[in-house]
């Protein structure tokens, strides 16, 4: 029984060093440290890299006072009434979505985006990292 | 010269097999962590940083489970996890096809895997290594100190 249990830990010890040589080297992200983006974000500036459709999933109001140009307004309890203007845009020349919300704590674009997948699953679909906030500044 | 043994030679040939598979899959997935996150991730069974610490530690293992086999201060666990982690793989497999999932094996990393592989092949393929996995451990468990180093005097 001793001896299975020094196996075990010389194997143990040996993936460890090789790991801590992965992370050493820099071949490895260290998996403790913040994700720089959550799953099926993007960073304004890869958006604007890229020809978007940008989607405001913020309130009415704050879309009516100020939005990224060309934006169109998407309610999250209704995204389907943007589907249609959404369609006309992504149809003739499909190009990646990108929804955003206020701010880096807003949690509407990624809600939206989900809803959006399943509307519409051949498009490729993003929330913006930071929302509005990473815009204006 | 003791008579030639077959069943010594098979298993010998099943454990090549294995070890050679095991560090061949651990060689391009320690190169690349990121691409094998990604096709962890795929399988959408673990998420965020559950994610890193598999793509970080399991080819490692991976390839210290390989060469352990011929270790042995390690083989007959080497033996058992690597049983162990290709009855898991089998699962994997098997749940992502039956979850229709299309995604890349990540088996060997990113730079050997074009299209997923038919879920059908990859499960055959891991039955068979462990099949092999498991004569490998049977002989070990039985005879824990055949590899070990002997005096001179009991050579034959």
């Amino acid at each position: 029984m001793s001896s299975l249990i020094k196996e075990f830990s010389l194997i143990a010890l040996l993936t460890s060093i090789g790991a801590a040589f992965s992370l050493f080297h820099g071949w490895s992200p260290l998996p403790w440290a913040e994700p720089e983006l959550g799953p099926g974000e993007i960073q304004l500036m890869d958006a604007q890299a890229l020809d978007v459709i940008w989607l405001d999933a913020r309130s009415a109001e704050a879309f009516a006072r100020e939005h990224i140009p060309g934006a169109l307004h998407v309610e999250e309890g209704d995204p389907d009434a943007a589907l249609l203007q959404l369609m006309e845009l992504w149809l003739p020349e499909p190009r990646p979505i990108v929804v955003y919300c206020g701010s880096e704590s807003c949690d509407t674009s990624r809600r939206v985006a989900d809803q959006l997948r399943a509307s519409l699953p051949e498009a490729e679909i993003y929330s913006l990292k930071g929302g509005w906030d990473a815009w204006e500044q | 010269m003791g008579a030639i043994n077959p069943t010594a030679y098979i298993i010998l040939i099943a454990r090549l097999i294995v070890s050679a598979a095991f560090i061949f899959a651990a060689l391009p997935k320690i190169q690349d962590p990121i691409s094998f996150a990604s096709s962890v991730e795929g399988y959408q069974l673990l998420t965020g940083t559950a994610v890193l610490w598999v793509a970080l530690l399991l080819p490692w293992l991976e390839l210290v489970i390989g060469a352990g086999l011929f270790v042995p201060q390690m083989r007959r666990v080497s033996a058992l996890i690597i049983s162990a982690l290709l009855l898991l793989f089998i699962g994997l497999h098997t749940s992502a096809w039956i979850r229709g999932l299309d995604i890349e094996c990540g088996c060997f990393g990113e730079a050997a895997s074009g299209a997923m592989d038919s879920y059908l092949w990859l499960i055959l393929r891991n039955t068979a290594l462990l099949m092999a996995s498991l004569a490998v451990l049977m002989r070990d468990w039985k005879k824990p100190d055949r590899m070990r180093a002997r005096p001179a005097a009991q050579v034959p």
